[in-house]
């Protein structure tokens, strides 16, 4: 759920400059962000379910090359959703990796390095090919190398620096670095392909590089001289090939979305919902049919419609192209959250509308719900009803609260009195509804009706000004008579 | 699942914005007005060479509806425009921006359309009548009448 935007001009300036293709290639042409939950439309197009889902609600067509087909047509790619989360977990270390970084050498290093040293290189890898482990792969690194001063160069040619460095890795260190020569003093294992680097090139690039090959499922690559190194000082190589577990582990990384493919399937315990043709409807069978999903039915006609047609669109995302679907709970407070940003007209809606939702409301339950009242707490949209059902015991024990400290600060007598000496305990109640006032600036879409309404639920509406609450307050106490001073 | 309706237009617009910005385009540019609000943009182009619009440089506004992608931006001139395809208001005739809208265009592909139908506009269903007889009858009135309207808008 990472949601920092990108774009495929990230790579422009790497190393390998054509990864921007692919990087644009698994993007979605909708939403131009990275495809989530990918769908293979009739005419070979790919897009994330949600965005051909809703572009196929507007018009019948592939939105690239206007091939009519109807939604029931799309298929989900289990394939390409596991590579791009594959490519989505190494994006930011291949990025990292393949960054063109200056050339940074250690100063004594740096005079000779271009001309002697590359061809040295060269020479070193070519004599190196048959007996090192080394693929060709390597060459080619080591000879883009010598064009390009990328990141790569500077493994391979650090090595040659005989400056010894002066931090101390204790970490990286093996013990074997110990009995080892006075040259080796620089050198460092590798914690992940436990191969032994100068320290400088594994603390800048080694470790970047060996973290990404790794969660790439690759062997870490061998530099040819870094063999050579070793040989010449020591028996490092036997080691190198019996060094696996690390090298399982990663494999154990990249099989999981290769597991997660051979596993996909689509549960086919939802069926999809159809679509429905609502022209031929009467509003009574539209609104029996959203009952029937438990779907509120408020709202007019044409915003019932959408309604069910959104809750189709996402249901049929989330259970038919999904691989981990949602359960109908969360789906419905998506739906929720939707009807309250998009199907305006519904909001400010007849008591009927009202009770429908809240009845949505409590069976949706109450941490979702919460969260989405939580979201629009600060703006016009906020579902104060729901609010208030949701707190109404915590409202009623503030009352009740409010209410003993009544009784006990005048035991008989006139109440008013008792209302003004607690006037602090009341602004407690009322402050948790006059912050949200604040904040809310108004709302005033409220019927008396739909006050009565709330009342109903013993309530203090937070319409009401502070002489209403504190009437209402006495009303509570005296049990239903008229307060004194309630003229 | 959380990639809500909500999000999708403003994300995709900041996604469409880096994208711009990072591809070296000279003779289009476009950015949100306030950076408070991305459904507002103010665009630039530039007349493409070998036609009358050629080194003028004109200001478009671009509104982005809830429902974009899915629904076409508003789009209009804020220069005052002399094109068939463009009436008084700036207002444009042009099917990409209505019922050829696909979701999958952007804003560099509108700005590079729009560019496009200034060296190419479609006589056959002009906004602009004069404009469009003229274009096909007399291109140095045409180019006169072009700049007698013209005015440059700075920017932002």
């Amino acid at each position: 759920m990472d949601h920092q935007i990108t774009t495929a001009s990230d790579f422009r300036t790497t190393s390998i400059p054509n990864l921007y293709q692919l990087d644009t290639l698994l993007r979605c042409h909708i939403c131009k962000d990275f495809l989530k939950v990918p769908v293979l439309t009739p005419c070979g197009h790919t897009f994330c379910s949600l965005c051909i889902r809703t572009h196929l609600n507007n018009q019948p067509n592939c939105p690239l090359c206007l091939y009519e087909f109807r939604e029931s047509l799309l298929r989900s790619e289990f394939l390409v959703n596991e590579i791009i989360q594959c490519y989505t977990d190494v994006r930011s270390s291949l990025l990292n990796a393949l960054k063109i970084q200056k050339p940074i050498t250690t100063p004594g290093n740096n005079k000779g390095r271009n001309p002697q040293d590359s061809s040295l290189i060269e020479l070193t890898s070519e004599s190196e090919n048959e007996s090192s482990n080394a693929a060709d792969d390597d060459l080619q690194i080591v000879a883009t190398s010598e064009r390009k001063p990328a990141k790569r160069s500077m493994t391979d040619i650090l090595p040659l620096s005989s400056k010894p460095s002066k931090r101390n890795f204790a970490m990286f260190r093996s013990e074997r670095i110990k009995r080892k020569s006075k040259s080796n003093d620089q050198m460092a294992q590798c914690p992940i392909c436990q191969q032994f680097y100068p320290l400088k090139s594994l603390e800048k690039t080694h470790l970047d590089e060996c973290l990404t090959l790794q969660s790439l499922g690759k062997k870490p690559n061998v530099s040819p001289n870094f063999i050579q190194d070793s040989k010449t000082q020591g028996k490092e190589t036997p080691r190198l090939k019996s060094q696996t577990p690390e090298v399982d582990r990663s494999h154990s990384d990249k099989t999981s979305h290769v597991d997660k493919y051979l596993n996909s399937m689509i549960s086919a315990e939802h069926q999809r919902l159809p679509k429905i043709n609502f022209t031929s409807m009467t509003q009574s069978q539209i609104k029996q049919k959203l009952s029937s999903l438990g779907l509120s039915t408020n709202g007019t006609r044409q915003n019932m419609i959408r309604r069910y047609n959104h809750y189709e669109m996402i249901w049929n995302s989330n259970f038919c192209d999904s691989l981990d679907p949602v359960d109908e709970a969360e789906l419905k407070r998506q739906l929720l959250s939707w009807d309250v940003s998009h199907n305006k007209t519904s909001q400010n809606n007849s008591t009927n509308g009202g009770i429908s939702k809240l009845m949505m409301m409590k069976s949706i339950g109450k941490s979702s719900s919460y969260r989405v009242l939580l979201e629009n707490f600060k703006n016009d949209k906020f579902n104060r009803k729901g609010w208030i059902i949701m707190f109404r015991k915590d409202f009623a024990r503030l009352i009740k609260e409010a209410k003993s400290k009544i009784r006990t600060g005048s035991p008989k007598g006139s109440d008013l009195a008792g209302l003004i000496n607690n006037e602090d305990d009341s602004r407690e109640v009322q402050s948790c509804e006059g912050t949200r006032r604040q904040q809310m600036g108004e709302e005033q879409g409220t019927t008396n009706k739909e006050r009565r309404g709330s009342n109903e639920a013993n309530l203090p509406n937070e319409d009401l000004t502070d002489a209403d609450l504190s009437r209402e307050l006495m009303d509570m106490n005296e049990d239903g008579k008229d307060p004194p001073g309630n003229d | 699942m959380s990639r809500q309706e909500g999000g999708c237009v403003t994300k995709r617009l900041q996604n469409e914005l880096l994208q711009l910005l990072s591809s070296a385009t000279q003779s289009i540019s476009a950015f949100p007005v306030d950076d408070n609000d991305l459904t507002y943009w103010v665009g630039y182009i530039t007349g493409p060479q070998g036609t009358p619009y050629s080194g003028l440089k004109f200001k478009i506004s671009l509104n982005f509806p809830e429902n974009y992608p899915f629904h076409p931006p508003k789009i209009k001139f804020v220069s005052p425009m002399w094109h068939p395809n463009v009436d008084k208001s700036g207002n444009i005739c042009l099917d990409i921006l209505k019922e050829k809208w696909s979701a999958v265009y952007n804003v560099e592909t509108i700005l590079l359309s729009l560019q496009s139908l200034l060296g190419e506009p479609n006589n056959k269903s002009p906004l602009n009548a004069v404009a469009a007889e003229l274009w096909d009858t007399n291109m140095v009135e045409y180019r006169k009448k072009l700049l007698a309207c013209y005015e440059e808008i700075g920017d932002y």
